[in-house]
């Protein structure tokens, strides 16, 4: 039995899970491994890891039926935290993204606009969109992956600050192109919203600049 | 005593602490005092922290520079905690610093608090480029010097963590201040009783483990469900937990080398060891600013400012109008590129 599941080698290491390639049922899988933090109790690092990883699963199989392209989950195991979920053979957006050519960039990012705003109009949310939880394959599909932080709701304002969260992540790792991504971006979110719920999608889009003034000490005047 | 180097004399005044130091310019400290406000009942109001300042500046300053040994004119520069703080309270330190500059003719520089705390950590802990964790009663930031600037990884979207400690002491009926007082009632327990836990990507939320925590101690089942030990000790571990997954986070990210812990709530025992632990993972020196230091003091303010003005000169009056909201992240930081 135990033949069948193969852990083979690390792939990456992040703050919160490691993943490890291997062999379920002679599929290639990875073993999203959620790890134990000696630095907090054991009550608050069980109810964490579980809770987040049992999130994660649920909305990976669930957005799946909305046309979205996530990992396919095989198998969770909640005791260890463990989500096991099929290979995507692709590269990490962060790491292509330079390499792209204008018209490629175009419909990457038309394309990841598409994605979000499925999601977005099922009522769910993302959390963390940034460039390296994004995989594009060799065929030029994308891949959303690491559904951690997602959350279900229907707000304006929590759509509004996943946008956000995108486009500081633009900002700040791919300053120069910055604006033709993020518009591109906008332009396939705003394609997949029907004409009778595009207000909705416009006031969205709007809500983004009223967060950025929001901050903490950010100063009166630059406020709306 | 005659200096055969040039000192600064630096104010702080953005809260509850007046303080007065005064520092060399090769960073040597030679005296600091603080006069700390300690309200009766409540919060710190604004107006009672501006009048107590108002009425007491004068012996701190006298008793700072007697400290060192100097006269008041072997001044060479006067700095000022300019931003962010309570507007009133900044009023007070602006108004000082500037009378002196003015009536005895010495240069002026007007110094952002956070830039401050982190300057005097690297100081005093010879740090060359930390990733930072500052927590007090007034700011909760972690921090890393990149383009050109402190930007800002993670912050808290509502109250800062200390001031949560201290807001939840009072409602406990411990008075000001709470901190340390929940410290040593957290070492009495190891019962956890679940507290909502907010994180949002690199951002914090204390406003919901307050009331969560408020709620658990006006219960009718304080004293037979659990005590309230258990509930500072839950309330610590679930606050100080958010800290770190952000830190380490923070750390992950930047791969900065070197870790610093400032801030009132830094003197954390508990905070400490969570701190040192995500540091060790990461290989990266973990520091802790000594407490005289970490909480807020002139000395930091004379530091921040001896290294603005070794860079960019003297200010001038109309430069040195207080900005009680300003962010470190807009402030560049020409002494380090």
């Amino acid at each position: 039995m135990d033949n069948n599941i193969i852990k083979e080698k690390l792939i990456h290491t992040g703050a919160e899970a490691k993943l490890i390639y291997g062999k379920w049922f002679n599929k290639e899988v990875i073993f999203k491994h959620r790890i134990p933090k000696n630095y907090r109790i054991i009550e608050i690092d069980r109810q964490i890891r579980t809770i987040r990883t049992l999130n994660e699963a649920r909305t990976l199989i669930k957005v799946k039926n909305f046309g979205v392209n996530v990992p396919q989950v095989y198998d969770i195991d909640t005791f260890n935290s463990i989500i096991i979920m099929k290979f995507i053979n692709g590269e990490k957006l962060k790491n292509v993204l330079n390499a792209v050519d204008h018209d490629k960039k175009k419909r990457i990012f038309r394309n990841i606009g598409k994605a979000i705003a499925k999601l977005h109009q099922n009522g769910h949310i993302h959390g963390d969109i940034t460039t390296s939880n994004i995989i594009i394959t060799s065929g030029e599909e994308i891949f959303l992956i690491d559904f951690g932080l997602h959350e279900t709701s229907d707000t304006i304002e929590d759509k509004s600050v996943d946008l956000h969260l995108f486009k500081r992540v633009l900002i700040s790792s791919h300053g120069k192109d910055f604006r033709f991504c993020f518009d591109k971006f906008l332009e396939g979110y705003r394609s997949v919203y029907e004409v009778d719920r595009l207000n909705e999608c416009e006031t969205i889009i709007q809500n983004i600049s009223i967060i950025e003034t929001r901050g903490r000490y950010v100063k009166k005047e630059d406020r709306l | 005593m005659k200096f055969n180097k040039k000192i600064c004399l630096g104010i702080e005044s953005t809260a509850h602490t007046f303080g007065v130091g005064i520092v060399d310019f090769e960073g040597n400290v030679h005296s600091l005092v603080n006069d700390v406000f300690i309200p009766e009942k409540g919060g710190l109001h604004p107006a009672l922290v501006r009048e107590h300042h108002l009425n007491n500046f004068m012996t701190t300053v006298h008793k700072a520079i007697s400290g060192a040994r100097c006269k008041i004119k072997e001044i060479d520069l006067i700095a000022f905690s300019q931003s962010p703080g309570l507007g009133p309270v900044l009023r007070i330190g602006a108004l000082v610093a500037r009378m002196l500059s003015q009536l005895l003719n010495i240069p002026i520089v007007a110094v952002n608090h956070c830039i401050a705390h982190i300057e005097i950590g690297r100081l005093l802990c010879k740090l060359k480029d930390p990733l930072t964790l500052y927590v007090s009663g007034g700011n909760t930031i972690i921090s890393a010097f990149e383009s050109s600037r402190y930007q800002i990884f993670g912050e808290t979207l509502d109250i800062p963590v200390g001031n949560m400690i201290d807001m939840f002491a009072r409602d406990a009926g411990i008075p000001h201040p709470g901190g340390p007082k929940i410290e040593i009632l957290a070492a009495k327990s190891e019962k956890y009783v679940s507290l909502p836990y907010v994180v949002k990507g690199m951002d914090l939320s204390f406003s919901g483990l307050y009331t969560a925590a408020k709620k658990l101690i006006q219960s009718e089942q304080l004293g037979s469900s659990y005590t309230i030990n258990d509930i500072a000790y839950s309330l610590q571990e679930t606050a100080f937990s958010m800290l770190t997954e952000v830190t380490e986070r923070a750390l992950a990210h930047t791969e900065k080398k070197e870790v610093l812990l400032t801030g009132g709530v830094a003197a954390n025992k508990r905070l400490q060891e969570m701190i040192q632990s995500i540091s060790n993972e990461h290989h990266a020196r973990f520091e802790v600013v000594p407490l005289r230091y970490a909480g807020d003091n002139g000395a930091m303010i004379g530091w921040a400012g001896v290294l603005r003005y070794k860079s960019e000169g003297e200010q001038t009056i109309l430069k040195t109008t207080i900005k009680p909201k300003e962010r470190m992240d807009r402030i560049s930081i020409p002494w380090r590129i």
